[in-house]
């Protein structure tokens, strides 16, 4: 597990990956084993429909805000905010850690004092660190698959994966932003401030544009809205959507060794 | 000791870094040759680990040009493979054991196994199987020197290598650096402290704020360096009984004891003496730490 900088830095989060798929496994758990009562209680259905529009927006995942399908169950309350909120937290704290980790800790003068380029560092962090989501994404997955099994609830696997795969993108996306500024600063502070803050600021212009008509063209803008608007979990992936995506993260990734080979290490 | 004529291993051309007004290095030249023990020294903040930085790539010159083995570091990664490295500022990773590390690194430089840095552990007493967290400082800098030279590199940079470690490991650790000076090795050897380096450094370089005022073998400094004779004598001398004696400088005097500084030989100062009732001589050898001070001075009251 320490052939290389990819390897250990694996190594180094097995821990957190553990406690991370514990929690994911667990929300599924919950939220999963509450359905039967949920999407048979039209009164609970009744009161939620009645919810405020701008309510019914922040609980919304794709289509309508429907209680009583278990697409619609699951994307209201699985994926809205709870999945997002998991994997992000999970990718932010990573990816601060990648460089800006080392840097502070002072332990990256000696790991490029070896015959490792700065480019391959910036790339084999990148690497591991999608590696370390594809970990969580495939227990979500499966936790999914496993619960809406046992539940009896009827969305594909497919849809499943579509769903998993988009909130990965999304997570891996703020992720390396993460890395990216942590690699062009060289400190954590600002690599978990600014994604958090860039992430907040992208949900809530993505939930209040449903409501605040002039948010509206800058909904688009918003990774959140790609992550929703192709609706997986009944549709199934969006190209246009997930490759959105797709095309932001390797933007971020491939900005990221170009910045750090550039500058001084503190 | 013989040298490889050619490129220097490692040669520093008006070397320039700047921090604002105060840190930084100013047009540093230097070249260091292979096969030789090159002492750093100047005190803290001089801008000792700001070169060495340079020469790792850690960080880029504001102007100037560094070269190891005739090549840029920046383009040349793979030049680390040649480099061993201990930091002036070592920082460990904690939760590993000083066995993973040595594993690590030495995945990173494709040796075969880690070997030889085993041995080396063996050789300074380390404790390979504990984890970092848990090591005294002395062990720890144990492992950043095992580290430094388990690949058997061709260039060994050491930033303050002897702190933290006992007079007992010190020993170990020069005898280590002249066995692979015999091997046609380079070492680059900083310090804040002069006796750190004058036993085993060939030449050194003398820095200041961010400037070298001088470099000079270790020969050539001890006969800069002033012997001091303390001499007692029955009876009080005559205010100028050693004046104008040749290299001979009286520095002070309590009644009948005269303080002599003497450059050169003692001869001259004998010769005089020898007319007076002499009750005893002592002689301190050359201190090459009084001529850096006087140098420091010197280069401090320079415009």
């Amino acid at each position: 597990m320490l052939r290389s900088v990819f390897a250990k830095t694996l190594r180094d989060s097995r821990r957190a990956l553990l406690w991370w798929s514990l929690g994911l496994v667990g929300l599924v758990a919950m939220m999963v084993s509450v359905y039967p009562s949920v999407h048979q209680n039209a009164g609970l259905n009744k009161l939620i429909q009645d919810y405020p529009k701008a309510l019914k927006a922040f609980i919304a995942f794709g289509g309508t805000v429907d209680y009583t399908s278990a697409a619609g169950y699951l994307g209201s309350e699985v994926f809205s905010l709870m999945v997002p909120l998991l994997l992000l937290i999970a990718a932010i704290g990573a990816g601060a850690r990648a460089v800006a980790g080392e840097e502070e800790q002072g332990t990256l003068d000696l790991l490029l004092a070896n015959p490792i380029s700065r480019r391959r560092l910036a790339l084999e962090k990148l690497a591991a660190l999608a590696a370390e989501l594809s970990v969580l994404a495939f227990v979500l997955w499966a936790a999914l698959a496993i619960g809406t099994g046992l539940a009896g609830m009827h969305v594909g696997l497919d849809k499943l994966a579509a769903a998993t795969l988009d909130a990965t993108l999304l997570a891996l996306l703020y992720g390396v932003l993460a890395l990216f500024v942590g690699s062009a600063f060289g400190r954590h502070g600002p690599a978990v401030a600014v994604p958090v803050a860039a992430a907040v600021a992208a949900y809530l212009v993505n939930a209040l544009a449903a409501v605040v008509s002039a948010l509206s063209p800058a909904q688009k803008a918003s990774p959140f809205f790609h992550y929703a608007a192709g609706d997986p979990l009944r549709q199934g992936l969006s190209p246009w959507h997930t490759g959105l995506l797709a095309l932001a993260v390797v933007t971020l990734a491939i900005l990221t060794p170009l910045t750090f080979e550039r500058r001084d290490l503190s | 000791m013989a040298r490889n004529e050619g490129t220097p291993v490692i040669r520093a051309s008006a070397l320039t870094k700047s921090y604002g007004r105060d840190r930084g290095i100013e047009s540093l030249d230097f070249d260091v040759e292979q096969g030789e023990i090159f002492g750093f020294l100047g005190p803290n903040g001089a801008g000792k680990t700001t070169t060495i930085r340079l020469l790792l790539d850690l960080i880029r010159p504001t102007s100037g040009i560094v070269r190891l083995f005739g090549v840029e570091p920046r383009s040349n990664p793979g030049l680390r493979r040649r480099i061993g490295y201990l930091p002036g500022d070592l920082r460990l990773y904690e939760h590993l054991t000083g066995r993973e590390i040595l594993q690590y690194f030495a995945e990173l430089r494709g040796l075969s196994s880690p070997a030889a840095g085993h041995a080396l552990a063996e050789r300074f007493g380390l404790e390979l199987d504990r984890p970092v967290k848990s090591l005294s400082r002395g062990n720890r800098q144990k492992i950043g020197i095992v580290q430094a030279f388990m690949h058997d590199p061709e260039l060994i940079i050491l930033d303050e290598p002897t702190s933290g470690l006992d007079p007992l490991v010190q020993q170990t650790f020069y005898a280590l650096l002249l066995e692979v000076r015999s091997t046609g090795r380079t070492v680059f050897l900083s310090s804040h402290v002069l006796p750190e380096v004058q036993h085993v450094a060939d030449r050194v370089a003398l820095l200041r704020e961010g400037k070298v005022l001088l470099i000079e073998t270790v020969e050539a400094l001890r006969s800069h360096a002033l012997t001091h004779v303390e001499v007692t004598l029955a009876e009080v001398a005559a205010r100028d009984a050693f004046a104008g004696l040749e290299g001979v400088q009286e520095v002070e005097r309590h009644n009948s004891t005269i303080l002599f500084a003497l450059r050169g030989e003692i001869d001259p100062l004998v010769k005089a003496l020898a007319a007076h009732h002499v009750l005893g001589i002592d002689s301190h050898e050359a201190d090459l730490e009084d001529v850096f001070l006087s140098l420091y001075r010197q280069g401090h009251d320079a415009p």
